[in-house]
Order: C-alpha cells, then structure tokens, then sequence
C-alpha cells in the first residue's frame, strides 16, 4: 500500500519539467461571447495582437469589447486613437452596445488621441508619447486604432528600418510593461506576407464580410495565436445590440460529455414504430423522417417530442416552417397539450424564419434552449426550411454545417429527430435532397402509395445504425391520436416502395380508412 | 439648430458658478464661463485631438453667436483657444460678458451631449472638474 502510494506521489520527469519550469499564460476573457473558446481559452496575456479587417467588420467593437471587459481603474485600458473613426463619433456609436459602460469611461477606459502627433511629429515621438503615458497609467489593455494610419504616415515620413525599429520597441516596451496590446487596422490578406508586423505579433486576429447574393456575414479567423491552440477555420461573427457575437465551429461544445453509452432507447409515442425500430431510438441518435408534403412527418415530430415529456425528458421543437401555433394546435388535436410543458419550461418553441441566419448561429440558439430547458430531445422541422432561413453564402456549406451541428449535439447526448421534405417519384425512394443521409444514425421513409384507387401512406425504417429493424413496409393513418400504425398487411404486393404496387396475392383486409361509396 | 436646452443652461449656469467661487476680481469673474471651457480643452482635446476639440467650439460659438452676437467677434485658433477675448471683455460690460460666456458654454456643452451623451460628457466635465458638488446634469445641490 505504502509502495503504491509512493508511486503515485512521484512525477515523472516530463511532470516535473512541467511542474517546476512550465510558465502558465493567464488567458484574459475577450468581453466576446463565443470567442473564448474560438481563442483556446481567452486572451494571452501580455500578447501583443493585431485586429485586422477591411472596413465595417467590427474590429473597433471588438477592441472596444476587450478593453471594457478587462479595464479596471487599477489595471485601466489605454485606448490610442490615430486618425480613424473620430474618437467622439466613436463613443457616441460604441455607447450603443451593452457592454459600453460610461461609468467606466476616463477612470478605467481611457481615451487618448494621438491624431495631432502622428500628423505633426515622427514615430519616435509617437512612440515616446505612448511610453509616456503607458508609464503613467500602468494600463492592463493598450489600443491602438488605427495603427494602419501609424504606418501609412511613416511609410511617407520614414523609412521601412524606421518602421520596423517603431514596431519592435513598441512591442518590447508593451509586453516589458505587461500590457495585452491590440492593434487595429484595415489591412487585406496580400500585406500578411510582407510585413513586419504580423511576424512580431502574437495573435492575429481577421475578420471579414462577405457578401452573397443579397445578404452579408462576417466571419472571424484566428489566424495566429502563439502559445495556444485555437479552433480553426472561419467563425461566424454578428454585431448585435451586445456587440459582437462569435460562433465557434466547433459549436461551444468542445469536452462537453460524450454520448451516453448505456444504449437506452427512447420511444417515439408510437408502440409500433418503436417495434419495428428495435425498441425505440437509440439514445443519443439522429434520426431522419423523410416524405413528401402531408404524410405526417411533423405529427410524427410532435409525438417524438411529447412522448419525451410524458417520460420526464426536455425538449426542443426548431421548426422552420410551420408557425408554432400550428404545432400546439395539431398537437392539441392528438390530445397532446404542448402549452403546458411550454408553460412549465420543459419544451421551448423556437420558430426560426430570418433569411440570413448561419448554421452556427442556428445551433447557438438551440444550445441556448437546450440549456435552458434541459432538454434530451430535440426537433428539427425541417431541414429544408432551415436551408432556406440560412443566408445564401451558408447554403453552400450546408451539409457540412449540418454534419457538425448533429455530430456535436447528438455527442452531447440529444437526441435528434429531424424532418425532411422529398418528392415521391414513384419510380425511386430518395431520402433528401441532400445526401445527408449518411450525417444521420436511423432513417425512416415515409411515402404515399396507390392501392385501389386511394393514396395511402406507408413508412419503413430504412436504416439503424448499429442495431437491427424491421424491413416490413407499414401502412399508417393520421389519426385524432397521430401518426397510427395498422396492424401488419395481409394482402401482398409487390413494388409497393414505388408507390404504385402491384397485388399480388388475394386481398385481404379492408381499407383502413373507408373508401368514397357516392 | 441650437443643441441648448433649458437643463443644459442650468447646468452650465451652475457650473460657472462652481468655477467663480474661486474668482475673487469682478474682471475675471465676467469670463468664468469661458475659463471652464478652456479647462475642459486639454481632457477633451485627449479624446478627440485638437482639430476635434476646435471643430466643436467653433460651432458652439456659432451657434450661440444667434442668441448673444456680440460672441462674433470671437474666433476659435487651431489649437481650441480662443481669439478676441480680451477685446470683446475690453468692450462689453462684465455682466453682459458673463451672460455670453454661459451662453457659449451651454451650446458647448449640448454638443458636446448630443454628440456623445450627457452621461459622458458629465464624466468629462468631473475629469476638468473633479471637486464639483454633483454628478447628475439635474443635481440642484450646487444652485443651493
């Protein structure tokens, strides 16, 4: 025992490296919902970054952000202003973001124009005025915006080695004065190369705007970040009334728990379904119901949903398409009283319609309900409308966004039931339009069929992953109770996935909804 | 358009008086008004350079030369200082010269607010002077 204990206490060399020598980066929280995690963590201290974008994206509200949410009056954020946006009309925009605190403008936000300086004098008294007042305020956050305006002044006044020199003794004084400095310009991808400055920066930070068809996004790229990993790859950015907002690719739920390996099953609300799906969907599965308009893809949704809340299991309906009053309503017809779980909190209706939404967007305001409710089962109504509520520009990656937003949610232990919208036909059985069938665990395919001159409907459980199902093709009625799967077909045909079988043996059984007799 | 309401007149009645307890010649207590807005130059010249800080006065003075036009022999130098200021005081009478600096602060001042909002500009009118008795643009404890 003793032994045991022994080795347990004892670090291995790589442990005592790391114990005794490794310095630990405190990480500064951006102010930016989302970014922290895009960064790896928050802000390196002590870093010395660039924020770098054409015009309109949102660098200023980005460095405003950063320095509101880390200035103290002990440990103030010094913000330069060179040249660029007036610093007036700067506060008189910023003020109208929530994070602008005019209480904190003076004492811990400190505005410094340096306009006159750089106009009038050469970089070595910019600089020297920078130190000046650095060495007196002893500022946590320094900003400069624009430093472009810096450069563009000194590539006319002063040589590139001036430059250069300007840069280095900035970056050395900042850091040596433990400040967390941002500099903020408008520069284009082609300058990366060739410039200095981005070879002494710390992190990097771009955003961009771009522009499809009639809609705008802006996206944000961590481009470097020295000393700490980043999620990489382009983020979506909005500015909204908080300022900017940033969605991580990785959907904020990086290490959040894996899917549940106890492999329960969850019913649908539907005995049978269940039946043919071996038990039930696989907890933590994503489950995609596709069929044409009317074969009752939304009823099926809404039973999955309110079978949830009758086992004590949170939900949440996105739907894209229908209005939420339509839902309730239908859901009221099957008996079901959505308005109650809705009143209680443990389903949330969002009903998801602007034109220029992203995926991670999308996904931010299910997580958000998610966590607010709770919820193990989510709805997505439909994959179609959500296609068409994303900004054109999104479009394109759709199945990609899509793929990331199941894998992550269904890893977070949700289970997802998602509808989409396919054409019967009548010579093939498509699944979506998409081909997204393969970013989804069990399919089941609903279809109309004509059997004696009636357009009925059947569905079956085209796949399951990891787990057996029935192969029968089921007929189903909409009924005062929902989707209702009839008893098991007598009679035989064949073709019947065309939708126009042929009988091949006697019938049977009578319709299960009466035929028209005048 | 004038940017001078009745509050900000107050405000910056009772801000010159705040300024004039500190004046003790009748000479220079006729031009308080225009010693707090020399004193706010350097904190708001800070913010928004000189050319900003220049540009703002030259409107106020503008704008308050409707009310009082006696302010147009004024001008505003590149720096935010003005010029003429001693030949206008030379001119005027004290209480007529007092009434014109209050005039010209308050349109100051409501630029100053429309552009960047009371609450910051009352934040940069406590930075140039911080041992004033209130810290809302409506607090009556300086008047008593």
């Amino acid at each position: 025992m003793k032994r045991h204990n022994r080795a347990v206490g004892r670090k291995s060399p790589k442990q005592l490296m790391r114990s005794k020598g490794k310095i630990t980066i405190r990480k500064l929280p951006s102010g930016v919902r989302g970014l922290d995690e895009i960064l790896g963590g928050g802000i390196p201290e002590f870093s010395f970054n660039i924020i770098a974008a054409t015009p309109g994206c949102g660098k200023t509200t980005l460095a405003h952000q950063i320095a509101f949410a880390n200035a103290t009056a002990e440990k103030p954020a010094l913000y330069f202003t060179v040249l660029g946006e007036p610093a007036w009309k700067m506060l008189r925009h910023q003020q109208q973001f929530a994070f602008f605190d005019a209480a904190k403008v003076g004492k811990a936000v400190r505005f410094i124009n340096l306009s006159d300086l750089v106009l009038e004098q050469d970089l070595n008294v910019v600089l020297q005025e920078i130190i000046k007042q650095v060495s007196a305020a002893n500022p946590g956050i320094v900003v400069v915006d624009s430093f472009r305006t810096v450069v563009r002044k000194a590539a006319v006044g002063s040589g590139e080695l001036d430059m250069q020199s300007f840069i280095l003794q900035l970056a050395q004084f900042l850091t040596g004065w433990q400040a967390t400095t941002f500099l903020v310009g408008e520069y284009v991808e082609e300058e990366i190369r060739d410039n200095t400055l981005f070879t002494i920066a710390d992190g990097l930070l771009w955003l961009w705007q771009v522009t499809e068809r009639n809609s705008v996004v802006r996206k944000l790229q961590i481009m470097k970040l020295r000393g700490q990993a980043t999620v990489p790859g382009l983020h979506t950015i909005r500015i909204g009334d908080n300022g900017l907002q940033a969605f991580s690719r990785t959907l904020g739920l990086t290490g959040s728990r894996t899917k549940p390996v106890e492999g329960r099953r969850l019913s649908l609300g539907i005995p049978e379904l269940d039946r043919m799906l071996g038990g039930g969907i696989k907890e933590g599965d994503s489950l995609l119901v596709a069929g044409p308009s009317g074969t009752g893809k939304s009823a099926l949704a809404t039973q999955f949903i309110a079978e949830g809340l009758r086992n004590g299991e949170s939900g949440i309906m996105a739907i894209f398409e229908e209005r939420p009053e339509g839902y309730t309503h239908r859901a009221g017809t099957f008996g079901l009283r959505l308005q109650d779980a809705q009143r209680q909190g443990t389903l949330e209706t969002l009903y998801l319609r602007p034109l220029d939404l992203s995926v991670d967007e999308t996904m931010q305001e299910i997580l958000d309900a998610i966590g607010r409710v709770g919820a193990k089962r989510l709805v997505i109504d439909s994959l179609v409308g959500f296609e068409m509520a994303l900004a054109p520009g999104f479009r394109a990656d759709f199945r990609e966004s899509l793929y990331r937003m199941i894998g992550a949610l269904t890893g977070a232990g949700i289970t997802i039931l998602s509808t989409v919208e396919v054409e019967d036909t009548f010579t093939a059985l498509p699944f979506s339009h998409y081909a997204i069938s393969f970013l989804t665990d069990d399919i089941i395919r609903m279809r109309y069929v004509e059997i004696d001159g009636q357009l009925r409907k059947v569905m079956v459980v085209i796949k399951m992953r990891g787990g057996n199902h029935s192969k029968d093709i089921r007929e189903y009625v909409i009924t005062d109770k929902g989707v209702v799967i009839i008893h098991p077909r007598q009679t035989d045909y064949a073709r019947l996935s065309s939708g126009l079988p042929e009988r091949i043996g006697r019938r049977e059984e009578i319709a299960p909804e009466p035929k028209a007799t005048q | 358009m004038s940017q001078a309401s009745p509050q900000m007149r107050d405000f910056a009645k009772r801000l010159t008086a705040h300024e004039s307890k500190g004046n003790k010649s009748s000479q220079s207590k006729a031009r308080v008004a225009f010693q707090v807005c020399e004193k706010l130059r350097p904190h708001i010249a800070t913010l928004m350079g000189n050319a900003g800080f220049q540009g703002l006065l030259a409107r106020a003075l503008a704008l308050a030369s409707r009310e009082a036009p006696a302010l147009r022999a004024l001008h505003v130098k590149a720096d935010g200082s003005l010029a003429e200021l001693d030949e206008l005081e030379a001119q005027a009478r004290p209480v007529d010269l007092a009434e014109e600096g209050v005039v010209l602060l308050t349109q100051f001042l409501g630029l100053l607010a429309a552009f960047i909002g009371e609450s910051l500009t009352l934040r940069m009118v406590l930075q140039a002077h911080p041992k004033l008795p209130f810290n809302d643009l409506d607090d009556q404890r300086l008047a008593k």
